[in-house]
């Protein structure tokens, strides 16, 4: 593919909010996740990557039809690191027309959903929400609506929604739309709230962790789930510090929600982003790992690793900072991955103390300094959906 | 962008059983008839898929089974495909949030997993033992013209097969969120690499997107599908029946359309 430049960036989780607060919650080590204190769902006992002050950052009034807690997600993500601004100076340069927009979404809205119906049930009355909640809040394309509004785009626009995929996927449909014409820059990215359904659906699937989770630690005992919003913007033919040079998509047809055990799917996601960029598998010099911290994810992408990369380079999850964003993972964890090709540096695996023995990839513990220039980061999602991304430092 | 050649396409609706019948119906041939049709038995799924299949997944199924009929193993395997939806599932959707509704809350891991709205990509991955790259998609009112540019860029990329599917149903009454669907519409096109060396049914270009009005449902189906985003595919579907070159502007975004050529391949 061709590669795009990723001229502006932004994001927010449990973390920090921004470039700033993030990138020294990465330096430091520290981790976002604390002991489930989300009000409507506590009783579920977990960690969580909780996004702080969200309760009172309400939309601003112009948008306030949008009002709902992934929006408040998307908004936050969209006041920082000037990124408004570089949507605002690709418009005025391109056109409102020429800027597509692809966002990832597992949850969209629905916590509001969730919380609105379980409110009407309990005072006995029957829930109805109105058209206009249904396309501002809880449709999949909700965000979408927000950001075209709230950045005045006009150009071409999708939500993916493949689980825990969908902000990876997002980046591959938005290269080939551009490859086609349909527009001529992206903003990609993707945002997922706390919700009633994720926490209490993986709690029912015995996935959650009782700690704050430990990916491909020998006692690992599965995820903690974050909320999170992340966004870039792709644009052809300019100069950035760190590309998006090569992407690969693949079904499992396994299992609903269990990965493949010897991570067939995710060895062809891998196998084609290296494809599409290019370059020799010898060449990938870190893989940020989907590394959710169940015992069959990271077994599985192991295998995967391990066979799409024999030369064993440094691989890392950063979950244990943000937990897993399900739908937001792959745009959180690819711009983790584009700022360890900037910055030259491997992100620990925090939480992970001894690795599991039966593990063959080569597990970062440590954050290190290194010499990178091509990255991977892993992304997969129920449904047996997977999304491998290549990034990589221009020379 | 190169144009699309379709080889296959599926229909399973309520009052249009299969292709065939639709394509009586949108010829004029039969009169169509609002009814509620049975539930896709989702044959093609191992038993324990099979049980816990959600609705959308069935009728996607069924659709996407007609549209790929007579492709070999390998042919299938190598199929990527487009899911498209503007609401998903509406059952499943309705049983979740009454489940988490309930002190305490009891929600099953069938009905979580199957609440993914990829849920149906999922299901037919594993039926046709497909594992090749999959997408499911939203974009409102304008998901099917999503579907098909998605579909065209995927084209355009890598020169080879995709499969779109689009599905959406009638939200049960149950379900707070209302959608504007009233009845249930699933419809797969399957094109094929331009070198397969068989005659397509015709060809399809993705021509623009354009500020003209979008191509009005066929009268007697307008009815009944008015509102299903899936259903958006019923002026297209009416050119590939009538058999005749034609013009057809899909619903997109802010009331603008995308304009699509159907050329039929004598």
């Amino acid at each position: 593919m061709r590669p795009l430049a990723i001229v502006a960036s932004t994001l927010v989780n449990a973390c920090g909010t921004g470039w700033g607060e993030f990138a020294a919650a990465l330096r430091h080590g520290r981790s976002g996740l604390v002991a489930n204190d989300f009000p409507p769902a506590r009783e579920v006992a977990t960690f969580i990557g909780r996004v702080r002050g969200l309760e009172d950052a309400p939309l601003s009034p112009r948008f306030a039809r949008f009002d709902c807690r992934v929006n408040r997600l998307v908004q936050l993500a969209l006041e920082q690191d000037g990124f408004t601004a570089a949507v605002a100076a690709a418009r005025a340069r391109l056109g409102a027309r020429r800027i597509g927009v692809f966002v990832g979404t597992s949850t969209s809205g629905i916590l509001d959903t969730e919380l609105a119906t379980r409110s009407a049930l309990r005072a006995g009355a029957a829930p109805h929400l109105d058209a206009a909640f249904r396309t501002c809040r809880h449709s999949m394309m909700a965000p979408v609506r927000f950001i075209r509004e709230a950045l005045d785009l006009r150009g071409i626009a999708m939500t993916i929604s493949t689980a825990c995929s969908s902000s990876a996927k997002v980046f591959a449909s938005a290269a080939r739309a551009i490859d086609s014409g349909l527009c001529d820059a992206a903003l990609v990215g993707g945002a997922d709230s706390l919700a009633l359904s994720t926490l209490h659906g993986f709690r029912s699937l015995e996935l959650l962790s009782t700690e704050p989770c430990r990916p491909c630690d020998a006692a690992r005992n599965g995820i903690s789930i974050g909320e999170a919003a992340g966004f870039a913007l792709l644009v052809p033919g300019v100069e950035s510090a760190v590309r998006f040079t090569g992407s690969g998509e693949s079904a499992d047809a396994w299992h609903m929600s269990t990965p493949h055990p010897e991570g067939a799917g995710a060895l062809r996601a891998m196998r084609a982003a290296i494809a599409s960029a290019g370059i020799d598998a010898r060449a990938v010099d870190y893989v940020n790992l989907h590394g959710t911290a169940t015992i069959a994810n990271d077994l599985s992408e192991d295998r995967a690793v391990c066979a799409a990369l024999p030369h064993r380079p440094d691989v890392s999850s950063t979950k244990g900072w943000t937990g897993h964003a399900l739908g937001a993972a792959g745009v959180t964890e690819a711009l983790i991955t584009a700022y360890a090709l900037e910055q030259q540096w491997v992100p620990a695996t925090l939480g992970c103390r001894t690795v599991d023995p039966r593990l063959g990839m080569r597990v970062a513990i440590g954050s290190r300094n290194a010499r990178l220039v091509h990255a991977l980061s892993n992304s997969f999602g129920f449904g047996g959906s997977n999304c491998s991304l290549l990034l990589s430092r221009t020379p | 962008m190169t144009p699309l050649h379709l080889e296959g396409i599926g229909v399973r609706a309520d009052g249009l059983v299969d292709w065939i019948s639709a394509r009586a119906v949108l010829r004029g041939e039969i009169p169509f008839v609002p009814s509620s049709t049975a539930r896709p038995s989702a044959a093609a799924l191992p038993a324990t898929e099979r049980r816990r299949a959600n609705d959308t997944a069935r009728w996607a199924l069924d659709a996407a089974g007609q549209a790929a009929a007579g492709l070999d193993a390998e042919e299938l395997a190598l199929l990527p495909t487009v899911f498209a939806s503007a609401d998903g599932d509406g059952e499943v959707l309705a049983r979740m949030l009454h489940d988490l509704a309930g002190a305490p809350v009891a929600l099953s891991p069938t009905t979580f997993h199957n609440s993914v709205f990829n849920a149906p990509s999922g299901y037919w991955s594993i039926a046709a033992r497909a594992p090749a790259a999959s997408t499911t998609l939203c974009a409102d009112e304008a998901s099917f013209a999503a579907g098909m540019l998605e579909a065209a860029a995927q084209a355009d990329a890598t020169g080879g097969p995709v499969l779109v599917v689009a599905c959406d149903h009638a939200f049960p009454a149950a379900s707070p969120i209302v959608t504007p669907a009233r009845a249930a519409f699933a419809c797969a096109l399957r094109f094929a690499a331009a070198s397969t060396g068989r005659v397509p049914i015709g060809r399809i270009e993705v021509v623009t997107v354009s500020q003209d009005e979008a191509t009005p449902l066929p009268g007697p189906l307008a009815e009944a599908f008015d509102g299903n985003a899936a259903a958006a595919a019923l002026p297209l579907l009416a050119a590939v029946a009538g058999g005749r070159e034609a013009t057809i502007r899909l619903p997109y975004l802010d009331g603008t359309s995308v304009t699509l050529r159907w050329v039929p391949c004598a």
